[in-house]
């Protein structure tokens, strides 16, 4: 009965989010407003109806409803509570439901905030929102429901993919869906930009945090993603340019483009259209993800429920939400152009320079995922791109951007450099030479990748650590805590967020310079060395999971001095109800670095596969993603600098808007 | 004025690039008509390379320290194009599990580094009686590899009898692997 409740709430949101979606259009064009107010109801009530719906579906997995086929089919009875809830969107309908429930929840915060907004702009984001919402709820009820019955009901289900029952992985689909969806409402603003042919400043400013909670969102998310492969696979890496992970990375690289030059319309009302193309862009490239995933087109290790039956739809959604928006662009873009009123040398251009180089990145990574798919549809030939290609492609861009990013943020707006420029300078290059050469001294051999990438670290660590101590040292007017608070929040986040690509990059160099692997076939008693470790193999020990086997090697590890300082116990399961068996790493992660066991094949006889390895500052990788995340968050929140020409939206929200911009 | 109101259509007729070929190949996949097994080699019926590659080498292997496709005349074999960092190659591990106890594979790592390939194996199991590190690629480009995962179908007299390129699924074994190798009388 709650099954068919929430499957009727899925159809009254249908048809209200197209009411949100086509009704405030009218009101807005004619200037209606008791037309225009429909757009808040309408996304309030359908944001209720998804939650109720996707409750609904909650709780068929909680109560392991096996008349309900989704519950059958990916849910077990003797699986722990937490996967029995987080498979729900542990397969394609249920995710879906989950995307959806993200979209409706953003539109409904943005319906119940926003006061400040003029009245139709607000009710034209909000259709654009309503428009997206419906072509999903459509793609759900015609093609994936989740509500389906089955006729016998199965005494038990099937089961959730092994590898998918992890904590990692329970929220991960939920971050990650905050991020991508969450551009949907940068998306939303610039259609309503582009319907009025208008964008201003107040445009950019009530944007920003919608695109600074959508890239932290994503951030985290995909950190999550890569920690997940990292002690899942059981393979050591964290990330393997896979289809799937380049559809997350993409929509991050053009979101982080976005977030950047919305400063600039934001600050100086410039480079309006190439903004209002990124949001575009940002969330299409979200869009695309979801093609990929889940059309099943690109074969990829993480991808569930392919079926290209299903792609027919996402190509659908993909046709009207991308090329829609880009046909307008290509109606109204020229109205938006300004002209540019600095030169190369000021924040503007360090900006640019961030965004080309981000859209450079975004192609390469475009490129290496459909190529592939372009080249057979044209000549019927199969290939793979793999880590060689984006290795020699997207790093040094990567490398590149990290270079402006030191100097960028001591840059004037408008022209010129600052005061602050020199000593910046100067710090960041010595920076990069002492850590490269302090590095190189003490371990010889690296080849120019390396050495530049650590010139990097120290070249951008050095340049934030000296902009920092310009704009806090205590000068004649003002003490060091005066100079401190004036700071504004969105400086402050701008330094934490670059400080934590510092961080990430420290981690990813450590992990692959430093890395120690050790492959053996040890017996019970056998001692194995691995970086300044002795490890004793004592044994296997069966193990009883909640709906597991598993097989669990004993690693006593000591240090030098022979103190024991760690078990690690690698397993290997085999799941009851889905017949499979997953490697389960042991991992003992520290600041310094992580220890990683993993169990392979072998008997008592000829002695266990074991696969060992030390991985210096590895965890420093996840750290500066969230570093990074937070830094956006203290960015997007807060007291914000205040613009070159202070506007005033109490004054008079509706004239600010359509007012004709300084620079138009 | 004309000129720039152009390149306000570049981001359209991008995109609609890009749907063209996402929307060829979906529709290629659901006709049945986008089929990798009816990609052409030029040494089907011919003999295969003359191949000579230093083996992967690994404990208990007291063999000799190359590998080549000689070594299984008298016999078919499959030859298999695989490499750690390619994502397909996991997921046609199994296949490969279930074909090595009909007939003999030969492992070529494509590309790849001796102790990533060892680490794959470990990970996803060995079903190779032989592998050969092709560290340069040069191999792949005298066999006219595609791309990884690629495999060969030779007879007992190192003929070329099949090639596929892409993974193994369950269909393409049943469609066209176990055909070929029955009539081959393996």
């Amino acid at each position: 009965m709650i099954a068919e409740l929430g499957h009727f709430a899925l159809i009254t949101a249908f048809i209200l989010s197209l009411a949100q979606g086509v009704l405030p259009l009218f009101g807005a064009a004619r200037g209606n407003s008791a037309v225009m107010l429909i757009a808040p109801a309408a996304a309030i009530s359908v944001a209720l109806a998804v939650a109720f719906s996707f409750g609904a579906l909650v709780w068929g997995f909680i109560t392991s409803d096996f008349s309900l086929a989704l519950v059958a089919n990916h849910s077990h009875s003797t699986k722990p509570m937490i996967y029995k809830i987080s498979g729900t969107w542990g397969n394609h309908e249920g995710s879906l439901l989950l995307w959806i429930l993200i979209l409706a929840i953003y539109g409904g915060v943005m319906a119940l905030g926003g006061s400040a907004m003029p009245m139709a702009l607000k009710a034209r984001i909000l259709a654009v929102q309503g428009l997206v919402t419906t072509g999903f709820l459509a793609f759900s009820l015609f093609t994936s429901n989740p509500f389906l019955r089955l006729a016998t009901v199965p005494l038990d289900g099937k089961g959730l993919n092994p590898i998918l029952q992890d904590p990692g992985l329970a929220i991960h689909p939920p971050m990650l869906y905050l991020g991508y969806v969450g551009l949907s409402m940068a998306f939303a603003f610039a259609v309503a930009a582009l319907i009025t042919g208008e964008v201003d400043r107040l445009w950019a400013k009530w944007m920003r945090p919608w695109i600074m909670a959508a890239w932290c969102a994503l951030t985290c998310g995909i950190a999550l993603g890569s920690w997940w492969a990292y002690y899942e696979l059981g393979w050591g890496g964290w990330w393997f340019w896979d289809p799937v992970e380049n559809a997350s990375l993409m929509p991050w690289l053009a979101a982080t483009a976005l977030l950047h030059s919305a400063i600039v319309v934001e600050k100086r009302g410039q480079l309006k259209s190439w903004t209002v193309l990124l949001a575009i862009m940002a969330f299409s490239l979200s869009l695309v993800g979801t093609f990929i995933v889940r059309s099943g087109l690109l074969t990829s290790v993480h991808s569930f429920a392919s079926d290209p039956a299903r792609g027919v739809f996402v190509l659908a959604i993909l046709l009207f939400a991308v090329g829609i928006p880009l046909a307008l662009y290509a109606w109204r873009g020229p109205q938006l152009v300004t002209t540019a009123d600095f030169t190369l040398t000021s924040r503007e251009g360090g900006l640019i320079a961030n965004n080309m180089l981000l859209v450079v990145a975004t192609a390469i990574v475009l490129l290496g995922t459909f190529y592939p798919l372009g080249l057979e549809m044209v000549t019927g030939a199969r290939i793979t791109v793999g880590p060689p290609y984006f290795d020699a492609t997207f790093n040094p861009v990567m490398a590149l951007l990290m270079v402006f990013m030191a100097i960028g943020p001591v840059m004037a707006w408008r022209r010129g450099q600052t005061a602050r420029l020199r000593p910046v300078l100067i710090c960041a290059a010595a920076g990069a030479g002492i850590v490269a050469l302090a590095v190189s001294s003490f371990a010889f051999g690296f080849g120019i990748g390396p050495l530049a990438a650590l010139g990097l670290i120290g070249w951008l660590g050095a340049g934030i650590g000296a902009d920092i101590w310009q704009q806090l040292k205590p000068n004649g007017t003002a003490s060091f805590g005066a100079r401190a608070k004036r700071i504004p929040n969105d400086v402050i986040g701008m330094w934490v967020a670059h400080f934590g690509i510092v961080i990430f990059m420290l981690g990813a160099v450590g992990d692959n310079l430093f890395n120690s692997e050790h492959v053996v076939r040890a017996k019970p008693g056998d001692v194995i060395k691995i970086a300044d470790r002795n490890v004793t193999f004592t044994g296997v020990k069966q193990v009883e999971g909640p709906n597991y086997q598993a097989l669990a090697a004993q690693l006593e590890y000591r240090d030098k001095d022979g103190t024991l300082f760690a078990l690690l116990t690698p397993e290997k399961r085999v799941y009851n109800a889905e017949r499979q068996t997953t490697t389960e790493a042991a991992i003992r992660p520290t600041l310094r670095g992580d220890d990683y066991a993993v169990l392979g094949d072998g008997d008592s006889k000829i002695g266990y596969t074991l696969r060992l390895y030390y991985k210096p500052l590895v965890s420093w990788i996840w750290g500066g993603a969230v570093i990074m995340a937070l830094g956006g968050l203290i960015a997007a929140f807060g007291r914000q600098r205040a613009a070159t020409k202070p506007a005033n939206p109490q004054q008079n929200p509706a004239s600010a808007l359509s007012a004709p911009d300084g620079g138009a | 004025m004309s000129q720039m109101r152009l390149s306000f259509l570049l981001p359209l007729v991008a995109f609609g690039i890009l749907a063209l070929v996402g929307g060829m190949a979906l529709y290629g996949t659901l006709s049945g008509s986008r089929d990798p097994t009816q990609l052409p080699s030029v040494f089907v019926d011919k003999a295969a390379p003359q191949t000579n590659l230093p083996r992967l080498v690994q404990t208990g292997s007291a063999a000799g320290n190359n590998i080549s496709v000689t070594m299984f005349q008298g016999q078919p074999v499959l030859v298999n194009f695989f490499a750690s960092w390619c994502a397909p190659c996991r997921a046609e591990a199994p296949a490969l599990e279930m074909l090595s106890k009909r007939v003999a594979i030969l492992g070529i790592a494509y590309k790849d580094r001796a102790e990533d390939t060892t680490a794959f194996l470990q990970q996803y199991g060995n079903p190779f009686q032989a592998i050969g590190m092709d560290a340069d690629g040069r191999t792949g480009i005298e066999w006219g590899v595609y791309g990884v995962p690629e495999t060969y179908l030779l007879d007992a007299n190192g003929v070329v009898k099949l090639r596929h390129a892409g993974p193994l699924t369950r269909g393409v074994l049943e469609a066209t692997i176990f055909p070929a190798l029955e009539a081959l009388g393996s």
